[in-house]
C-alpha cells in the first residue's frame, strides 16, 4: 500500500473542489519520475501557478508536454479538455469531409455544453484510455474534475453503454422526419401521436429535435466502436492495478463529503487507496496567547488558528472512527505557502510518501 | 452606495464561485440581509447534499420551501422535479404523461439535454417571482440562488440565451426568452461572485468575470472575498524566534494580501471582505458573519459615495 510505488500504473486522484487535488497529483508525478518511472500527469484545469511550476502552457491541451526535471524517469504533463478531445475524435473517425463537416457544424453539437448521456465526460476518459493503452508511460496520474463532476466522469463509460442499450439511441436514429421535415412516426399513433407531436413541438421545438436527430445520424458510425471502448475503459478503471486516491478537506464539516465519495467508489468496485486529508491546521501550544478579541469580526490569529487546529483534529478522529480499520487515512498539514516550483512539489510528494509509510508502520504495529 | 441596499432592490441574486469558497454561507448571509431590508426572500440551494439548513438552523428542506425567519425562507431545489412538473402541466392526459416520464428518450433528454436543468432552476425562480405558485407557498420578492460552482454557474447564466437561440417556439422558448431578459437586466438580476484570497479561487473569479462579459455582456454586481486570515501580527523583534502559530498566521495572511493586491488591478467592481471566524457552521456563524458583512458593506459605501 503505497501511493506511487509502481504497483499501480494508473493512479486516479478524486475529491471535492478546492482541496488541493491537482497540486497533490503533480507532487506525486514529480516523485514518481524521481523514482525512475516515465510518468504522465493528466489534469483538468491546473492553476497558473501549477502550470508555471511544471513549465507547461496551453499547448498541453493538444499533446503531452515534457517537464524539465533532473530525474531518472521522465515527466510529462497534459491538460484534459473534453471538447477538444471530442473534436479530435470526430476529425479522426469521420469517414469523409462531408460527414465531419455535418457533425462539427451541427447546432446541437455546438451547444452540447451539458453532457448528453455523458458523452462529453466520456471523451476525457477516452483520452486516458489511449494513453494507458499506448504503454509509453510506466506511471499515469490522473487528476479529475471536482466533486460530483468526478463521479459523472467515472460513471461516463457505464452511462454511455446504458445510453446505447436503453433504446434511446435506436429511437434517435429512426428516420423521424420525412423529406419535408415533418415527423413521420407520430402519425401512426393516431390522436395520441398528434398530441405527442404538439407536445414535443411546444416543449422543445421541432427545430431542436431535427438538429438532434441529424446529430445522431451523423454520429452513428462512431457509436458501435464507442460501446466496445466503453467496456474496455470500465475494465481499466476497475482493475486492481488502478488505484484511487481520495483527497479531502479538513474539519468535521467535510466528513459527509468524504464518506460519500469513499462509499461511492467502493460500491462501484474501484480500488480505493489512501484517503488524504489535506491542509490540516496544526495544533500549537498556547503559552503566551493574548486574550480573545472583543470584536467578533476581528478575531486574533491565536483564537482562529487554535480553534481551526482543534476542529481539524476532531475531524480526523471522527473520520477514522467512521472508516474501517484497513482504510488508510493520512493527513497533510496546511502549508505556509502553496508550492511554486518543482522543488516544493517534490518536498510535498516526499511528505505524502512519509505519511503513508508512517500509517503502514502504525497499522502493522497495532495489528 | 451600500451594496446591500443595491442588491435588495433586485428580484434575483445569483451567487456563484469556485467550489469550496463558501457560496452557501454567503448566500445565507445575503438572504438574511435582504430579508432584513424588508423583502420577502427565498434562498434556493441546488445541491443534492443539503447544507443550507444546517447554517440556518432549520429542518432539511427535502425539496419543500421552509420558513427560516421573518420574511425568510429556504429551499433545496431538485431540478428534475421542476422539469417533470413542466411535463405534467403541458400534458394533461395522465396516460401520456406517464409514458413520457418513463420513456428512455425523456430520461436521457432530461439528464443530458444542454441547458435544460439550468432552465428549470431559473424557471422555478421566475414562476415564484411572478406569483405563479402552488397554494400554501409564500409570496416572494427576491430569490437568492446559491448556484452551482463556477463552470456550471456560467452555464446557468448563459442557458436561457443559448436555449432561446436553439428553441424558437412554444412555452420553453417563451420561458427561455423571458429568463434571458431577466438575466440581461441588471436592475432586476444581480450576480454575486464569491472567492477566497488564494490563487485558484481568484483566478476562477477573474475567468468567471471574463466569461460573463463575453457571454452575457455584463459585470457581476459584487465580489465577496471570504475566509480571510486576521491582519498580520507585529514582526518579531530581531533575534527572537517566532512561535509556529504566529508564523503560519503571518504567512497565510501575506498570501491573502498578495492575492487581494493583485485583484485591485483586475477587478474594478465593488467588493466586500469577510473574515475567517472561529465558529462552527450554524446560526451563530451566520449571525456574526452577517454583522461583518454589513460592516464591510458600510465601509465600502463610505469609500465609494
Amino acid at each position: 500500500m503505497s501511493l506511487i510505488s509502481g504497483r499501480h500504473p494508473l493512479v486516479i486522484v478524486v475529491g471535492s473542489g478546492g482541496v488541493g487535488k491537482t497540486t497533490l497529483a503533480a507532487a506525486a508525478g514529480v516523485r514518481s519520475a524521481h523514482e525512475g518511472r516515465d510518468t504522465l500527469v493528466m489534469t483538468f484545469d491546473p492553476s497558473m501557478r501549477l502550470k508555471q511550476a511544471l513549465g507547461v502552457g496551453e499547448e498541453a491541451k493538444l499533446r503531452e508536454v515534457p517537464v524539465t526535471l533532473d530525474a531518472p524517469g521522465t515527466l510529462h504533463a497534459s491538460l484534459l479538455d473534453a471538447r477538444q478531445t471530442f473534436d479530435r475524435l470526430i476529425e479522426r473517425y469521420a469517414p469523409d469531409d462531408e460527414a465531419r463537416r455535418r457533425v462539427l457544424e451541427n447546432r446541437f453539437y455546438q451547444h452540447l455544453s451539458g453532457s448528453l448521456g455523458g458523452i462529453l465526460e466520456y471523451m476525457a476518459v477516452e483520452r486516458l484510455f489511449e494513453v494507458a493503452a499506448d504503454g509509453r508511460y510506466g506511471q499515469v496520474i490522473l487528476d479529475t474534475p471536482p466533486a460530483r463532476q468526478a463521479l459523472d466522469f467515472l460513471e461516463a463509460p457505464a452511462r454511455i453503454v446504458g445510453f446505447l442499450e436503453s433504446g434511446a439511441l435506436r429511437v434517435a436514429l429512426k428516420p423521424w422526419f420525412d423529406e419535408k421535415g415533418r415527423l413521420k412516426a407520430t402519425s401512426r399513433w393516431g390522436p395520441l401521436g398528434r398530441r405527442a407531436e404538439r407536445f414535443l413541438d411546444g416543449v422543445v421545438g421541432m427545430e431542436l429535435l431535427r438538429d438532434m436527430a441529424e446529430f445522431f445520424q451523423a454520429f452513428a458510425p462512431l457509436f458501435e466502436g464507442f460501446r466496445q471502448r466503453a467496456n474496455q475503459v470500465e475494465e481499466l478503471l476497475r482493475s486492481p492495478k488502478t488505484q484511487f486516491v481520495l483527497v479531502a478537506g479538513p474539519g468535521e464539516e467535510r466528513i459527509p463529503d468524504t464518506l460519500f465519495f469513499a462509499r461511492r467508489l467502493e460500491e462501484a468496485g474501484y480500488h480505493l487507496g489512501p484517503i488524504v486529508v489535506n491542509r490540516v491546521h496544526p495544533r500549537f501550544a498556547l503559552e503566551g496567547a493574548p486574550p480573545p478579541s472583543a470584536d467578533p469580526c476581528r478575531p486574533n490569529g491565536w483564537e482562529l488558528l487554535s480553534w481551526a487546529g482543534e476542529r481539524d483534529r476532531r475531524g480526523l478522529i471522527e473520520l477514522a472512527k467512521l472508516l474501517s480499520r484497513e482504510q488508510p487515512v493520512v493527513d497533510l498539514p496546511l502549508l505556509p505557502d502553496e508550492p511554486t516550483g518543482l522543488a516544493s512539489l517534490d518536498a510535498l510528494g516526499r511528505q505524502l510518501e512519509t505519511r503513508v509509510a508512517e500509517w503502514e508502520r502504525y497499522v502493522s504495529r497495532t495489528s | 452606495m451600500n451594496p446591500i441596499e443595491q442588491l435588495s432592490r433586485r428580484q434575483l441574486l445569483v451567487v456563484t464561485g469556485k467550489g469550496g469558497v463558501g457560496k452557501t454561507v454567503v448566500s445565507a448571509v445575503l438572504g438574511r440581509a435582504v430579508a432584513a431590508a424588508g423583502r420577502r426572500t427565498l434562498v434556493v440551494e441546488v445541491d443534492p447534499r443539503e447544507s443550507l439548513h444546517q447554517m440556518m438552523g432549520t429542518p432539511p428542506s427535502g425539496g419543500a420551501i421552509v420558513a427560516a425567519g421573518p420574511r425568510l425562507w429556504v429551499q433545496n431545489l431538485k431540478p428534475r422535479q421542476v422539469l417533470d412538473q413542466v411535463v405534467r402541466e403541458n400534458l394533461k392526459l395522465e396516460l401520456l404523461t406517464r409514458r413520457v416520464l418513463e420513456s428512455p428518450v425523456y430520461q436521457q433528454f432530461a439528464t443530458g439535454a444542454p441547458g435544460l436543468k439550468e432552465l428549470a432552476i431559473l424557471g422555478h425562480a421566475l414562476r415564484l417571482l411572478r406569483g405563479l405558485r402552488e397554494p400554501g407557498t409564500p409570496e416572494i420578492d427576491t430569490v437568492v440562488l446559491d448556484a452551482p460552482a463556477t463552470g456550471h454557474g456560467v452555464a446557468l447564466l448563459t442557458a436561457p440565451s443559448l436555449t432561446a437561440e436553439v428553441i424558437t417556439q412554444g412555452p420553453f422558448a417563451r420561458m427561455a426568452g423571458e429568463l434571458a431578459e431577466l438575466i440581461d437586466d441588471s436592475q432586476r438580476c444581480g450576480i454575486v461572485v464569491v472567492t477566497m484570497a488564494e490563487e485558484m479561487p481568484m483566478e476562477e473569479a477573474r475567468e468567471l468575470r471574463a466569461s460573463l462579459n463575453r457571454q452575457v455582456k455584463r459585470d457581476p454586481e459584487l465580489l465577496v472575498v471570504n475566509g480571510l486570515y486576521p491582519p498580520s501580527p507585529p514582526m518579531p523583534a530581531p533575534g527572537e524566534r517566532e512561535n509556529g502559530l504566529v508564523s503560519l498566521w503571518r504567512r497565510r495572511r501575506q498570501l491573502n494580501e498578495r492575492e487581494l493586491g493583485s485583484l485591485g488591478e483586475s477587478w474594478p467592481g465593488p467588493r466586500v471582505e469577510l473574515p475567517q471566524l472561529p465558529l462552527d457552521r450554524g446560526p451563530a456563524l451566520l449571525a456574526t458573519l452577517g454583522r461583518c458583512f454589513a460592516e464591510s458593506a458600510r465601509s465600502l459605501a463610505r469609500e465609494t459615495p
